[in-house]
């Protein structure tokens, strides 16, 4: 893992709600940072108010004017995007399975960012016997492979969209741990910590009100690649059928869509919800890259 | 000196957490409800002594610990248990799926290194030029797709709509060639191995490209660099000396990724219903014979952890400005 710098000066004065509102307003600087923000911020709030704008509920069947089951029917008026094997419109499930796949980024790094920004302060700051065990779990993280892993875990603990959030955060910290951490070893030998340190600071005070202030930038970073690994990870387990079975999310329309067959020629049940993943995470990890910039100048 | 300690130290290392993985997996396939007996009886279709006699022939019985001994005594030995489903030693069932896995990976990672690595180098090189930015904005994309996504759409263009290749597994069942081409050796499996091998290469090149792009941009920056331009060497000779420098972060990478290609390719693997481990893992998980879903799960994390040792040994090997502490 390369070691990244700290653009800004470190400083005691860095205050945490001042540094997080110059860090939203950062990926609207340039223009493929704008276009992501656009595109995350939509997805947010078509996540908010999916089940009010969807126009049929998600698993509902629909039916011909015969009374058969439209089972796969092309898009048409009725059906912008067509329907599944089952009967259900498209459309409708691609809009309510968005707020799965929002639930979940935003949780996983909620849970990812304070695991691992926890480790990665208590772990630098302390050194000594509390960095190597703390290590030590990092170095046995790194060594599980993630989606195994999920399947294994999801499947043991039965299928459901908290049981998946808890898998990918177990496992998924291990990366922001191991650079917070690298962080914080050199941050701790500037003078503005020794001060603290010297004028009697709690340890406890010295980490969360001069450290963490400072290492935010990077957790920012970290957040965004966090959401975009977390959406993938969860697409992926229920795109391997060990999905919660009563939650529509994009991952189980293509379980679905393969399971049946139907991506023989249904290409608007399989294409829109690939589509809408790959918006969603390529837009997450441009906010990344503009956060990247101003961890490390090198890449600007 | 301080190279072999270290590599000691290494090595005890990577033995603990292979044994700790190993723990962990042990207590984690237990903590399910029910034992492997009910799996195996069904619904309670056998009288209760038959399944104690079960349980006793298993194990099961004994205590936690002492099943936990005899599981490590019997790995040493390289015997990793019987599968409940297929009712045969894992090892035999485990085996020939590794192979096919390799068989799998091997030419997408030589393609998705090769061509990362050498698109990575020219952006890096070219940088600030419409060429890299538009360049690294393309080499972003894959790494947003879902894999199984680019799969399925491989899948419904070359196999159901064109017909070019066939839509999943390893070999034809009976396969009789009818053209000179189709009897060249080989062409079955190199059929079933494209739209799976594509797939692949496509997913796994964006991170060697970044990684050597960014540590090309790293070393463009470095002093010898500097001084290299200022003898006047060769546009052709500051792009060699720059490569070889760059190489180094790339290495620590190749590893990581063998090990992660070695472990992530279940998707792949399930889309195409290619007979490998990652297959395997996922219906044995599906079917609950946990001492094949144990052992492939085992076998894709120790592949991982050992890796990383190799690395870590060949980088100190490399860069002899490394200190060892």
């Amino acid at each position: 893992m390369t070691d990244l710098a700290i653009a800004q000066t470190p400083s005691r004065r860095a205050s945490v709600l001042g540094t997080i509102g110059s860090l939203i307003a950062l990926p609207f600087r340039t223009w493929t940072g704008a276009i992501a923000s656009v595109i995350f911020l939509t997805f947010c709030v078509i996540a908010v108010i999916g089940p009010w704008i969807a126009p049929y509920s998600p698993n509902a069947n629909h039916f011909n004017a015969q009374g058969e089951l439209l089972r796969l029917a092309a898009p048409s008026a009725a059906h912008w995007l067509g329907t599944t094997y089952y009967g259900s419109d498209v459309l409708s499930q691609l809009i309510v399975g968005t707020r799965i796949v929002v639930i979940v980024g935003l949780t996983c790094a909620l849970f990812i960012t304070l695991i691992g920004t926890n480790v990665g302060l208590i772990s630098g700051y302390y050194g000594g016997r509390v960095d190597a065990v703390l290590m030590r779990i990092t170095d046995l993280a790194f060594g599980i492979p993630f989606i195994p892993f999920a399947v294994v875990l999801v499947a043991l603990l039965a299928p459901s969209t908290w049981n998946i959030i808890l898998t990918i955060s177990l496992l998924m910290w291990r990366t922001a741990a191991r650079v917070i951490r690298s962080q914080v070893l050199s941050l701790k030998q500037r003078a503005f910590v020794k001060a603290s340190q010297i004028a009697g600071a709690s340890d406890l005070r010295i980490i969360y009100l001069h450290l963490f202030p400072n290492v935010l930038p990077m957790t920012m970073l970290y957040v965004a690649f966090d959401i975009a690994w977390a959406v993938i990870a969860e697409a992926s387990v229920s795109f391997l059928g060990f999905g919660d079975p009563n939650q529509m999310s994009w991952g189980q329309m293509l379980y679905l869509a393969y399971l049946s067959g139907a991506i023989r020629h249904a290409w608007w049940w399989t294409i829109p919800p690939g589509v809408c993943l790959t918006l969603f995470v390529g837009s997450v990890f441009l906010i990344g890259r503009e956060f990247e910039k101003l961890t490390n100048p090198k890449l600007a | 000196m301080m190279f072999w300690r270290y590599a000691g130290r290494r090595l005890v290392q990577t033995v603990v957490t292979l044994f700790l993985l190993l723990t962990i997996m042990f207590v984690m396939f237990r903590l399910i409800p029910g034992d492997p007996t009910t799996m195996l009886l069904g619904t309670g279709e056998l009288p209760p002594e038959a399944q104690q006699q079960l349980r006793a022939a298993w194990g099961l019985d004994r205590p936690m610990w002492e099943q936990y001994l005899s599981y490590l005594a019997n790995l040493a030995r390289g015997d990793l248990g019987l599968s409940l489903y297929f009712r045969r030693p894992v090892m035999e069932i485990v085996l020939p799926m590794l192979g096919n896995t390799l068989i799998l990976m091997a030419p997408i990672l030589v393609i998705a290194l090769a061509v990362g690595i050498w698109a990575g180098a020219y952006l890096g090189w070219h940088r600030g030029e419409r060429v890299e930015q538009i360049g690294s904005l393309i080499a972003l994309l894959p790494r947003a797709l879902p894999i199984f996504w680019i799969a399925i759409l491989l899948l419904m263009l070359f196999s159901y709509r064109l017909g070019w290749f066939p839509i999943g597994g390893m070999r034809e069942q009976f396969f009789y060639p009818e053209t000179w081409i189709q009897a060249l050796p080989g062409y079955d499996l190199v059929m079933h191995l494209t739209l799976p091998v594509i797939a692949g290469a496509i997913y796994f090149i964006s991170d060697p490209l970044m990684i050597t792009r960014t540590a090309m941009l790293e070393v463009r920056g470095e002093d010898y660099m500097q001084f290299a331009r200022a003898q006047g060497l060769s546009n052709r000779r500051l792009r060699q000396i720059a490569r070889r420098n760059a190489f180094l972060p790339v290495l620590t990478y190749i590893a990581i990724m063998v090990g992660f290609a070695l472990g992530g390719q279940v998707l792949l693997e399930y889309v195409f219903s290619w007979p490998g481990m990652g297959r395997l893992m996922v219906n044995s998980v599906a079917q609950r014979d946990y001492p094949v879903a144990q052992a492939t799960f085992f076998l894709m994390a120790a592949v991982v952890i050992v890796l990383n040792f190799i690395v870590d040994l060949l980088y100190g090997w490399l860069d002899p400005r490394i200190v060892y502490d």
